[in-house]
């Protein structure tokens, strides 16, 4: 109760606390059933009582009034539009008559709105990444707050209005959380959205608001890029390899054939040889027809001088002959000093190939094993 | 100026020099040859040519030279001495030469004193040097003690 003799000590407090009230508040004197005083704080933004204006006699005031006792009264968003706390002080004068009501109205905030400015600046610096925090109504963007490693200006911008797309409707429409991963189309990076609805403390099947937290996905996005670039180069490596060792397959078969023709040059070297020993035994076999040409024509005296010449040339001949194959035996034995060089050579890159192909192989595992490790670490980038 | 025309030949390292006149032909040493009982080891024994008996003489071992093998060149040698029908193994026929006699020098006559051999004589020409053999003694030579026993098979 407040007496009328203390009601101006009361104007003058009120008048003090508009300034004072965080998110506002509205005091009005009714005298009898009309409203003479009013005063409000510039944030309160509720039309609802205006001076000289009568009041409903069902209202919580004349309620008051008509009860002689402190009413308190919760107005829902359907009067105002906004929620209301509503408490109406019978006013009385000396006698204990009943002559009017203060009215103190105050809008009604969530627990989590109100703490917003206190607990949004900590919160938000606590993000490794950093983070928006906001909060709507069941229209629009009312708190919003950005650390200062991260900000997009235009999400969840102050006095945004939510439109039926937007996660903060959505999960107002549902009364149930939302946990949303957006990519780099829509804000030129990717970003989480966490958003909460808010109930009312009192009745908890009513939907006031919601509160929102959003986070980049920088690292996550660029992890995921890297070890997309991560694979796409190993596959490159790996098809690489695959050449290599195909060639190198082609080498060891080039290698083998190459044996193989130079065991063939080795066998005809050897058949060379043998024409060559041949050739030795046609040359001693000229060599004695020379010699008992010779004979005969000795014998012959006089008369077989002319045929010594004939028998003197054809020793000759198979002296030259004979002479020949000592050089053939040479130059075949060269032929296989060389061949032998060469077979040796081919035996060596025959190792080498083999050593490749084997080398290959170990380094195809060693891929596959980061291949794997890097679909691994694409799979924890797409989990982050 | 008179001339000698030889058959050269090679034992061991040696050259000889046999006048042509008793040399019949050179042959390839024949693949049978058969042996005679009871003779010295250097008569191989004895083949057919065409219709001919020979005998084949090893002359490294009657000469009692270094025994070598006998290789590819190993030839034999007929001869007709004294209407007797000898072939020779040698290991090589070589050439056959026309040389100046005066070229031959005689075997000083300590050497050719001792023991039997049928060299008559040097040949030097070139850096060559040919023992030349005295085909007359030759065959008394090879034969010594048994060449009565040969005789009367001839």
């Amino acid at each position: 109760m407040i007496k009328l003799s203390d009601l101006n000590s009361c104007k003058a407090l009120a008048e003090v606390l508009v300034g004072l009230i965080p998110g506002g508040v509205l005091f009005g004197l009714v005298e009898g059933d009309t409203a003479t005083w009013i005063i409000k704080s510039e944030t309160f933004s509720i039309k609802m009582l205006e001076t000289g204006e009568k009041l409903d006699p069902d209202s919580a005031t004349m309620k008051a009034i008509h009860e002689g006792k402190v009413i308190h009264q919760n107005i829902p968003r359907t009067v105002y539009g906004k929620r209301l706390a509503l408490t109406a002080i019978p006013v009385v004068n000396d006698a204990g008559e009943v002559k009017g009501a203060l009215a103190i109205a105050l809008p009604k905030l969530h627990p989590i709105a109100t703490a917003f400015t206190d607990f949004a600046p900590i919160l938000a610096e606590m993000f490794q990444e950093g983070a928006i925090l906001y909060i709507t109504d069941l229209e629009k963007v009312f708190h919003r707050h950005a650390s200062k490693k991260f900000d997009l200006p235009q999400l969840a911008a102050m006095g945004y209005e939510l439109e039926e797309n937007d996660i903060a409707y959505k999960v107002i429409k549902s009364k149930k959380p939302m946990l949303v991963e957006i990519g780099p189309e829509k804000y030129g990076i990717p970003v989480f959205i966490a958003n909460y609805p808010l109930l009312d403390a009192d009745d908890t099947n009513e939907v006031v608001g919601s509160f929102g937290i959003v986070t980049p996905k920088e690292v996550a996005s660029k992890l995921r890029a890297i070890s997309g670039n991560l694979e796409n180069g190993l596959a490159g490596i790996s098809a690489a390899i695959q050449q290599l060792a195909a060639s190198a397959a082609t080498i060891h078969n080039n290698e083998q054939e190459l044996n193989n023709n130079i065991i063939e040059i080795t066998g005809y070297s050897e058949e060379i040889s043998a024409v060559s020993m041949f050739i030795k035994d046609i040359a001693d076999e000229t060599k004695m027809l020379g010699l008992n040409a010779a004979i005969e024509a000795a014998r012959a005296g006089e008369a077989g001088r002319g045929f010594g010449v004939v028998a003197e040339e054809i020793r000759k001949l198979s002296d030259q002959s004979k002479s020949t194959v000592p050089q053939i035996n040479k130059l075949t034995n060269s032929i296989k000093t060389k061949v032998d060089g060469a077979s040796e050579k081919s035996k060596g890159s025959l190792n080498s190939s083999q050593e490749q192909a084997a080398a290959t192989e170990e380094i195809t595992a060693s891929i596959e094993e980061i291949s794997a490790m890097s679909e691994e670490l694409n799979r924890i980038a797409k989990d982050l | 100026m008179n001339f000698l025309q030889m058959v050269i030949f090679s034992l061991d390292q040696g050259e000889y020099g046999i006048d042509i006149s008793c040399v019949q032909e050179i042959i390839r040493i024949p693949e049978r040859i058969t042996k005679i009982p009871n003779v010295p080891s250097y008569i191989n024994g004895m083949f057919n040519l065409r219709g001919k008996v020979i005998y084949a003489i090893d002359l490294k071992e009657r000469f009692q030279l270094d025994h070598a093998e006998r290789g590819a060149d190993s030839r034999l040698l007929i001869l007709k001495l004294e209407e007797l029908m000898v072939g020779v193994i040698v290991d090589d026929v070589s050439d056959v030469l026309r040389v100046s006699e005066e070229l031959i020098e005689n075997l000083s006559s300590e050497i050719g004193s001792i023991g039997d051999n049928s060299v008559k004589g040097i040949c030097k020409t070139g850096d060559r040097l040919i023992l030349v053999l005295d085909e007359k003694r030759f065959k008394s030579d090879i034969f010594q003690s048994i060449e009565n026993d040969m005789e009367e098979k001839v």
